[in-house]
């Protein structure tokens, strides 16, 4: 807590309504960035925790309240970012800060109601962005149902690339291979740009070699990723069919998403009342009104013949539970969605296989905005993504002017360590670089890194 | 307990306390005294200390309120025994106690002194004397958070730890710019009075020493008559910053950010100007004929109203030998002290206003059974933890003033004197009434009493709980065992 790493001198003035599961990721990550947080909540016992632990200010209130945030220093912010339980209560929280002051807005809209009148909701109302978790979340896990062999997909250039983490199981060919000779066994063209091994994460060099247990993550456009897989002979056909436990609000995301994909969907659901209503909107997949911790009636839907399993119940221990029970009983391919609980290496030891946070999911989109509005100068963050428990960062930034960056050869850049460059977008096309690659004006450029807090293309150069 | 953070945290403030020891040594190179060799000598003892100390990075920054309350009190303790050694060293007070009184009565800005003549004293020891007033004031532990880098909220835990007042907030979301405007504030007052003391006529040593005795509401005088040898005007001026440094320096954050309204709308602001008005008003007609001219009591009903109600302890004029009612005045606002939030010391106005409020709550339970109502403070409920802890303060403060009035009874001096000298204490004020008067001093106490005056004047500046924490067996118990049955990783 003494660490002398100024890395952002002079922070924004950031309100954050609501202390919830995506409201303490964003204050955790956001108050070590060294912004100037003030926090609103209407739970005084909530306030009092948040700052005894972190270095912010609390206030006890209605955030949508004018006088509320007026105290809170509305008129000297920068933005306002609305997280509380209730979407009408973050649309209005945002849109009055918008209307007494000059600040961006971050609202979180989870309803269904809502998700097809986001964009324009957010131009009606003059909000920076609107997030849906929940619909992240769900859309995080059909990309990894449609590659079943990888833990996590994550989206870059606006879906043009694909960086994609995969374990090194046994009998895998990477066995032993280094990174350098990776291409004279492999034909296409990809790029290894973050390891992690027994909990460390490294950003392999030429002579790094490949070990079974690695996670390993790299870039390349769907189709290569595709080739790539098959070329070390895993199965890359997206799942048959899935298995949902609960019937939530990502549940319903998620089924939609893959009914368009093909795959078959069952949703287990408790309630009835709600198993009616997504049986309406979802009148392609199959509702079973039933109990989903029930080992008897998973098995009678057949758990051991699913090829995916996604547990979405509210509580976290069932879902760690249905996962864990669904590994034992069948091979299917399980996402575990993690809503608060926090035992990190607890869980790492479970061994669960693809994890999804959808806090993080959030507090990651909120931060990338944050970190591209705090630089106003002439490159900006697309994506950000953090990559094996927020110990690297992979950022995307458009290059929009000319810097001490542009036009040198790749080679010549004195480039920090524990850094690399793992694609550039040209137009459209992915370059995956070599030394005599030059980032131009226009391009987005990849950067996969340990180091956070990167604000600029030029925190590249050391 | 985590005994390696508390081991750098002293390591910093030793190193402070070095580099705000060089001032005395530079008041001895201007007056040419060999003294200052004492100083300088102790100044790199503690750099070199506190060099070692904070040498080795702490392992583990998790830092509690017990954390927060025990490094506290032992940087309180650290300060005062090495603020006391050149006063001791140099021969200038022979007795290790007397030094070590002396010391604690200034960075906790009592002002109570066993010194018969202080006008003996060398240039640098009255400079060092008045700037522990300056450091005390504001707290040495803010000082430290307002320029060491310290990301994380948890050492929120320091700041509550050392600042005085019910509930501690902050004016801005980080800590360190809170800090770094609070010291803004003080230290922008300090330099202004400082200039309205030069254009009186007063000497530089004189009106920075006096500035920081004010500022930190110490109230070590440079004089044996303390401020009233001096004209009319300092009198006044010295009156005027008594008062506005025992204001809520939220006050001032609020008018600073032309929030004026605001500030002066604030409850307990009120309450306190008000105490002071009334005090002034009932003492002007109590001592009208004891003074030539009207404006003469005015002043010195006014000065010793404002001084010992924000604890500063100046005084301009024996009150000793006032009547009755205006002693009986004194030594009550001695007990409701400043503001919360300010330099000053006693219960605090805030304290007094919820109490009172609570009394009037429970009168009104006896009319309405079986009404509802919350306390509000500044238009806004006061939370119950706020409430029980003021209760509990109260109840202890009680107590522990009880005790120390016992043990110093021994000593077998008449009541008066026993009791305004543990209320001068407790409430880090300075002078009380006959033996220990505006004229007198505490010298002739016996050990055992000053070392109950020493813990008094702590436990008053540091409110209570952190220096009673000690005698919590756990807190022992913790920073002892604390290398064991820990996990490594």
């Amino acid at each position: 807590m003494f660490q002398n790493k100024n890395k952002a001198p002079k922070g924004l003035n950031i309100i954050i309504v609501g202390y919830g599961k995506v409201g303490s990721a964003l204050i955790e990550q956001l108050s070590q960035e060294g912004h100037d947080i003030t926090l609103i909540d209407t739970n005084s016992v909530k306030v009092q925790a948040a700052t005894n632990l972190y270095d912010i200010m609390g206030i006890t209130g209605n955030g949508a309240s004018y006088s509320v945030q007026m105290e809170a220093g509305v008129e000297a912010a920068d933005l306002l970012i609305a997280v509380t339980p209730s979407d009408e209560l973050n649309l209005l929280c945002c849109t009055i800060a918008r209307r007494v002051a000059d600040c961006a807005a971050i609202a979180r809209v989870r309803t269904p109601d809502y998700s097809k009148e986001v964009g324009y909701l957010r131009d009606k109302l003059g909000l920076a962005m609107i997030i849906n978790p929940e619909l992240e979340a769900a859309k995080e896990a059909s990309r990894i149902l449609a590659m079943p062999t990888a833990l996590e997909v994550n989206p870059f250039a606006h879906g043009q690339a694909e960086m994609i983490n995969y374990k090194v199981p046994k009998d895998s060919i990477l066995n032993g291979l280094t990174v350098m000779n990776l291409h004279k066994h492999i034909t296409c063209n990809i790029l290894i740009c973050a390891v992690e091994r027994d909990k460390e994460v490294h950003i392999p060099s030429g002579t790094f070699t490949i070990q079974e247990g690695d996670v390993i993550s790299f870039v390349a456009t769907r189709k290569i990723a595709r080739k790539f897989m098959q070329e070390i002979g895993v199965s890359t056909h997206k799942v048959k069919d899935t298995m949902i436990i609960g019937g939530g609000k990502a549940s319903y995301y998620l089924a939609n998403q893959l009914l368009l994909m093909g795959v078959d969907v069952k949703i287990i659901e408790s309630d009835r009342k709600r198993c009616e209503e997504l049986s309406i909107l979802l009148p392609k997949a199959i509702i079973i009104n039933g109990d989903g911790t029930d080992e008897e009636l998973l098995s009678e839907e057949g758990i051991e013949y699913v090829e995916s399993f996604v547990p979405l119940t509210g509580i976290d221990e069932e879902n760690i539970m249905l996962t864990l029970h669904a590994k034992q009983v069948s091979n299917a391919k399980i996402i575990t969605k993690i809503n608060h609980i926090n035992f990190k290496n607890v869980i790492d030891q479970l061994d669960l296989g693809s994890l999804i946070y959808p806090r993080y999911i959030t507090s990651e989109a909120i931060i990338a905005y944050v970190r591209a509005k705090k630089d106003s100068m002439d490159s900006n963050i697309e994506t950000l993504y953090h990559l094996f428990d927020h110990r690297a960062e992979a950022i995307e930034f458009r290059i929009d002017e000319k810097s001490e960056v542009t036009d040198i050869s790749l080679a010549d850049l004195p480039l920090k360590k524990n850094l690399l460059i793992s694609f550039i977008n040209r137009d459209g096309n992915i370059i995956i670089p070599s030394g005599n690659d030059c980032i131009k004006v226009g391009d987005t450029v990849m950067v996969v890194t340990t180091h956070t807090g990167f604000h600029d293309i030029r925190d590249i150069l050391r | 307990m985590n005994s390696s953070i508390i081991r750098y945290i002293l390591g910093q403030v030793l190193k402070i306390e070095g580099i705000l020891m060089l001032l005395p040594c530079l008041v001895a190179l201007i007056y040419q005294e060999s003294v200052g060799f004492y100083y300088l000598v102790t100044a790199l003892l503690c750099m070199i200390l506190g060099f070692l100390m904070t040498f080795k990075k702490p392992s583990d920054f998790v830092f509690y309120l017990k954390e927060g309350c025990v490094t506290t009190t032992l940087s309180w303790a650290v300060m005062s025994f090495f603020g006391a050694i050149p006063f001791w060293a140099s021969g200038e007070i022979p007795s290790l106690t007397d030094a070590l009184f002396e010391t604690v009565s200034g960075f906790t800005t009592t002002g109570a002194s066993i010194l018969s003549d202080v006008e003996a004293l060398s240039h640098c020891s009255l400079m060092w004397r008045s700037f522990t007033h300056w450091i005390g004031g504001m707290g040495v532990l803010v000082f430290l958070l307002a320029v060491i880098p310290m990301t994380g909220g948890s050492h929120m835990n320091l700041m509550r730890a050392e600042s005085p007042g019910p509930s501690v907030g902050k004016l801005v979301p980080k800590i360190k710019s809170t800090a770094r405007i609070l010291y803004l504030i003080y230290f922008g007052l300090t330099v202004i009075q400082c200039i309205l003391l030069l254009c009186g006529g007063m000497t530089l040593f004189d009106s920075l020493a006096t500035s920081f005795g004010t500022a930190g509401t110490g109230g070590f005088g440079i004089k044996n008559e303390s401020i009233g040898g001096y004209s009319p005007y300092i009198q006044w001026v010295v009156t005027i910053f008594m008062i506005l440094f025992g204001l809520n320096f939220n006050a001032y954050y609020l008018i600073l950010f032309h929030q004026f309204k605001k500030a002066i709308s604030m409850e307990e602001v009120r309450c306190y100007f008000l105490v002071i008005l009334a005090s002034i008003a009932i003492i002007c007609v109590d001592i009208r004929n004891y003074y030539e001219s009207f404006s003469e009591v005015l002043r010195h009903a006014a000065f010793q109203v404002g001084s010992l109600i924000t604890t500063t302890g100046f005084s301009t004029t024996n009150f000793s030998l006032w009547p009755q009612t205006s002693k009986t005045i004194l030594v009550l606002i001695m007990f409701i002290g400043a503001c919360a939030g300010s330099t000053g010391g006693g219960i605090k106005v805030s304290r007094f206003v919820v109490l009172f409020k609570t009394v009037a709550k429970e009168l009104d339970s006896y009319i309405h059974p079986k009404s509802i109502k919350k306390i509000k403070m500044d238009g806004k409920p006061v939370e119950h933890e706020v409430l029980r802890s003021i209760n509990v303060y109260f109840i202890t403060f009680i107590t522990v003033f009880v005790v120390s009035l016992l043990i110093v009874s021994f000593d077998g001096h008449e009541l008066v004197t026993n009791f305004t000298a543990v209320t001068a204490t407790i409430n880090n004020i300075g002078p009380g009434l006959n033996m220990v008067g505006p004229t007198e001093n505490f010298g002739f106490f016996s050990n055992l009493s000053k070392y109950v005056f020493i813990i008094d004047m702590l436990a008053g500046r540091l409110e209570l709980f952190p220096l009673l924490i000690f005698f919590h067996p756990a807190v022992w118990q913790d920073l002892f065992k604390s290398k064991f049955g820990k996990k490594r990783r």
